[in-house]
């Protein structure tokens, strides 16, 4: 699985440095995007993870499922630190800015705060079974917050921020080359997140 | 159940009229953080939008600093699991939430003229403006109950409570600030956001008393 890994990573990464053209005007610091999109997209996949085993928890009542639940949380967090700084540096080369609360840096802010708050909660309980029953219930309580931070924020804030890959229209404006390694990159990523899931030792 | 959610709102009620601590922490906390902010303007003249914005982060933290601990003093004597024995999980989670809500009201009701008296403000539309501060601390109390019953456990209390209210409650903070603003300026408001507000209302609300279950 490591092996594979490594393979992979390598040619994505060597893909994005050789093949990818330089973006026109920005130059090759905006390759960043083939890092940033990736990893916005594994902190999210990792918060829907942390509340669904968080429910499988409170169904079941196991430990191993706290655990993940808990791990999914670890991983999102440093996941959703790198996709906001990366997401800044993008900012500061196209519009100019680090950071002007943009509604994409809003909800990425919201998840950080979810996840510090969900971590914070997770080191002040220190008996084990409470600790899984407070940060379960935690979990399932944030995820109440998407619907609002995906469909009313941006109707509130004007979004400066490009189409999401999948926009509205459904239709893709993009090299079929681009598209392919940045979904190599996605893949990428994914994976990594699933394998150090399974990690033991976290 | 209705009897014991009555019961229970009355039982908290007649403590906090014994020890009035709470209620005065947080009274005072709502005046301390007023006099800061109006103090260190010394007199500009502040936007509209930007006392909005000020009015809900006094009564955001002023709720923290009131609610944190509304489970914490049956859990320091002991007796929360003699409350549990005595009635539903359901009726301690709502005879809670009624009396927070009962006091966030009381403490709107001290806070709201003093901000407007201090920050010289007129309220343009003050129908509007008790709407939304009412369904903004019904969110509060909703969502503040069961964060307070997560709390409780909690071997570190200092500051846990507000970080873990804000991301919850944000979206009846945000809508909140919105609407005050169109209270303050009186024009014409949107609709669309007090319906947002009254939903996310609605979902903390049933959100709160299935979860709720989950935790003993």
């Amino acid at each position: 699985m490591l092996k594979f890994l490594t393979i992979f990573t390598t040619l994505t990464v060597a893909a994005i440095i050789f093949i990818v053209p330089p973006v026109q005007g920005l130059g090759n610091l905006a390759k960043i995007i083939y890092f940033h999109i990736p990893t916005a997209w594994v902190s999210v996949i990792a918060f829907f993870c942390s509340a669904f085993f968080a429910a499988k928890f409170l169904k079941s009542q196991e430990l191993k499922f706290d655990k993940l639940s808990a791990k999914s949380a670890k991983l999102g967090f440093i996941f959703v630190l790198l996709a906001t700084i990366s997401g800044a540096i993008f900012s500061k080369l196209t519009w100019g800015a680090y950071w002007n609360w943009d509604p994409r840096q809003t909800t990425i802010f919201v998840l950080i705060l979810i996840y510090g708050a969900y971590l914070t909660l997770r080191s002040a309980v220190t008996d084990e079974k409470i600790r899984a029953k407070v940060s379960a219930v935690y979990s399932l309580l944030s995820v109440l917050t998407v619907p609002f931070l995906v469909f009313i924020i941006p109707r509130m804030y004007f979004s400066l921020h490009p189409e999401p890959i999948l926009n509205q229209a459904g239709k893709l404006e993009m090299d079929t080359e681009i598209l392919i390694i940045l979904i190599a990159a996605l893949v990428d990523t994914t994976i990594i997140f699933i394998y150090l899931l399974r990690q033991k030792a976290m | 159940m209705t009897e014991q959610i009555a019961t229970i709102f009355w039982k908290d009620f007649l403590v906090g009229l014994r020890r009035k601590a709470t209620f005065a922490a947080m009274m005072m906390f709502a005046l301390t953080t007023m006099a800061a902010l109006s103090l260190s303007m010394r007199g500009a003249v502040v936007e509209n939008n930007f006392l909005a914005a000020l009015l809900w982060i006094v009564i955001f933290f002023a709720t923290s600093a009131g609610i944190s601990g509304t489970f914490d003093d049956e859990q320091a004597a002991g007796t929360l699991s003699t409350l549990k024995i005595y009635a539903a999980p359901q009726a301690i989670l709502f005879g809670k939430m009624l009396f927070t809500l009962a006091s966030l009201i009381a403490l709107t009701i001290f806070l709201l003229p003093t901000f407007l008296i201090l920050f010289d403000c007129s309220a343009g539309n003050i129908f509007l403006l008790i709407t939304t501060v009412l369904a903004g601390v019904i969110g509060f109390s909703a969502a503040g109950t069961l964060t307070a019953a997560l709390t409780t456990s909690a071997s570190v209390k200092g500051g846990l409570f507000p970080i873990l209210l804000f991301p919850v409650t944000l979206p009846i903070f945000l809508p909140t600030i919105s609407l005050t603003e169109s209270a303050f300026n009186s024009e014409t408001f949107s609709a669309e956001l007090l319906i947002i507000l009254l939903s996310f209302d609605a979902i903390l609300l049933v959100a709160s008393s299935i979860l709720f279950d989950y935790l003993d």
